[in-house]
């Protein structure tokens, strides 16, 4: 009965906040409105300079250019996400094995910790020109400095992830016999699925933020590039739109992580409890059925 | 009222015979540091079937006792045994409960409850029927396939008393289960305590700071003082079973408590 009544107030709580999201969601587009406008008309009144801050319509006239007339944003896109992405994957493959090494081992913790003090204390953006050095001005160096860059949220995340576990939670586990590796994959992981998600969100921004600067110091296609070669020029609304693009793909991506981190740790949400135990009882008895 | 005076009346008969000793502990000392010492030369025998209750005020040792046997942690010195083997580690007859439930909030209650299962080997159906059961007998029919958020506080130390269950552990060692839930669920939760215990006449070392909880569930109380911890008496309880809650105002219930009061120097 509880359990009925505590979900019945529950959803009346959703539907409510429901129509306050729209009011605040409406508010929020008003101020927008407002400030574009101040923007557009300061911007053709003179008082803001159009050379340096384009006016928005400007900013949106170039992005139908790009998008829609020239055509030709898209393969720099992509450029610009291939790099991204393969420095995200390989930044972290590198911080989760690292903080999984680490959390599993206090000896290789305690020998790993200076030398990502260091890393940490680096600012690794600059290391920007070494690994085009090393690597050459194709993909590569590319992939290196976003992997760099991103590496360290995943990295931080995943560790304190599996190293905040419950004493008492952790000696129950003993107590029943656990071994090192059980606890791990039954306690440890399950335990950090939130933290390490959020760590994945730290990372998808500045990979893109790694490979955009890799692209700055050598390239000759990429985001990074048209950036540069439209502010060399000062056409700045095809900076601007260029930036815009990849706030808004990088925001999309930060989206999906929401949604998958959503689903995967269900146990926050009545819904998904809900759904899931009809989905578990019936997995059990078909399964003691089956035999 | 009739069941009280039965217990009243036959309080002065000597206590119901129990087994062999299971557990036997001589000189038991752990010391965390030189100067830490949390339990210091512990000597007593626990028979099988017999529920024992370690009373005392916080740092007297009872909890650092408990995972001693569990062999969640290592001596200092002295000797430990458990069905007649020194205790080194954990082992498959003590299991163990905590103060909160320690549930997964990813697994639903009869995952939860399978976890020694799995933790020791492939589940079988026999496995899960058997949980199954458990989970009925400690009253969570219907509530088998919730998660833990989903569960009152009550609710969640009950699916972690299955639990305890389902380890198969005929040596019971329960810290202070049900310390964090309120008094009225609390004292509902031990009468079924005793009920299930009966069932399966486990031997049962339980770590309460509530005297009364201590004398109304045991068949011996070890009184325990802190700094360093020590046992420092041990008090046969003599009333029969089942017993009721009402026995907790006879006389000969608080001449008990009175007794436990002296040991621990009256301010508690």
């Amino acid at each position: 009965m509880s359990l009925l009544s505590s979900a019945d107030s529950s959803a009346a709580l959703e539907s409510d906040s429901q129509s306050q999201r729209a009011w605040i969601l409406t508010k929020h587009l008003l101020l927008f409105f407002v400030l574009m406008t101040l923007w557009e008309v300061g911007s053709r009144a003179g008082w803001i300079d159009p050379l340096l801050f384009p006016a928005p319509w400007g900013i949106v006239k170039q992005i139908g250019l790009m998008y829609y007339v020239n055509g030709n944003v898209y393969y720099h896109f992509y450029k610009t996400f291939i790099e991204a992405m393969a420095g995200l994957g390989l930044g972290v493959f590198i911080g989760v094995g690292l903080a999984t090494a680490a959390a599993l081992s206090l000896r290789f913790r305690e020998y790993i910790k200076p030398y990502i003090i260091v890393i940490e204390a680096t600012p690794r953006i600059a290391v920007g020109p070494l690994f085009i050095a090393w690597l050459g001005f194709g993909l590569s160096s590319k992939v290196a400095l976003a992997a760099l860059v991103c590496f360290f949220g995943p990295f931080v995340n995943t560790l304190t992830g599996l190293l905040n576990v419950d004493d008492e939670a952790e000696e129950m586990f003993r107590s029943m016999r656990s071994t090192k590796w059980q606890t791990f994959w039954g306690l440890r992981v399950p335990n950090s699925a939130t933290i390490l998600m959020a760590g994945m969100k730290l990372g998808v921004s500045s990979a893109f933020g790694g490979a955009l600067v890799a692209e700055f110091i050598s390239a000759n296609e990429g985001m990074g590039v048209l950036m540069s070669r439209y502010t060399y020029v000062l056409n700045m609304n095809g900076a601007f739109a260029t930036l815009l693009s990849i706030t808004f793909f990088a925001f999309l991506l930060f989206k999906v992580a929401d949604v998958i981190d959503y689903y995967l740790v269900f146990w926050r949400s009545d819904k998904l409890m809900q759904a899931k135990s009809k989905k578990r009882k019936d997995a059990f008895f078909k399964s003691l059925a089956a035999a | 009222m009739a069941a009280v005076a039965q217990a009243v009346a036959s309080s002065n008969k000597p206590q119901a015979s129990f087994g062999d000793v299971v557990i036997q502990a001589n000189n038991l000392t752990k010391a965390f540091s030189e100067t830490v010492v949390a339990l210091e030369n512990a000597s007593f025998t626990v028979k099988k079937g017999s529920f024992v209750s370690l009373v005392g005020p916080s740092g007297c040792g009872k909890s650092t006792l408990l995972r001693l046997v569990a062999g969640l942690i290592p001596k200092t010195s002295g000797s430990l045994t458990v069905h007649g083997k020194e205790v080194t580690e954990p082992r498959g007859d003590t299991g163990m409960m905590f103060q909160r439930p320690i549930l997964l909030e990813w697994r639903t209650s009869v995952e939860n409850v399978l976890l020694p299962s799995e933790l020791t080997g492939r589940v079988t159906n026999e496995d899960k029927r058997r949980a199954m059961g458990f989970l009925d007998l400690v009253g969570l029919k219907d509530f088998e396939f919730t998660f833990p958020r989903q569960l009152s506080g009550g609710m969640q130390q009950r699916v972690a008393l299955a639990r305890l269950l389902q380890t198969g552990a005929d040596i019971l060692l329960l810290d202070e289960p049900f310390g964090a839930l309120d008094e009225f669920t609390r004292e509902r939760l031990n009468l079924e305590l005793l009920r299930i215990i009966a069932q399966f006449s486990s031997t049962t070392l339980f770590v309460t700071h509530n005297i009364a909880e201590a004398i109304f569930l045991a068949d011996q109380v070890h009184v325990m003082t802190p700094r360093p911890g020590r046992l420092a008496k041990i008090i046969d309880v003599p009333f029969t079973r089942p017993r009721e809650i009402s026995l907790q105002v006879t006389p000969e219930f608080n001449e008990l408590v009175a007794e436990v009061r002296e040991v621990l120097g009256g301010d508690h």
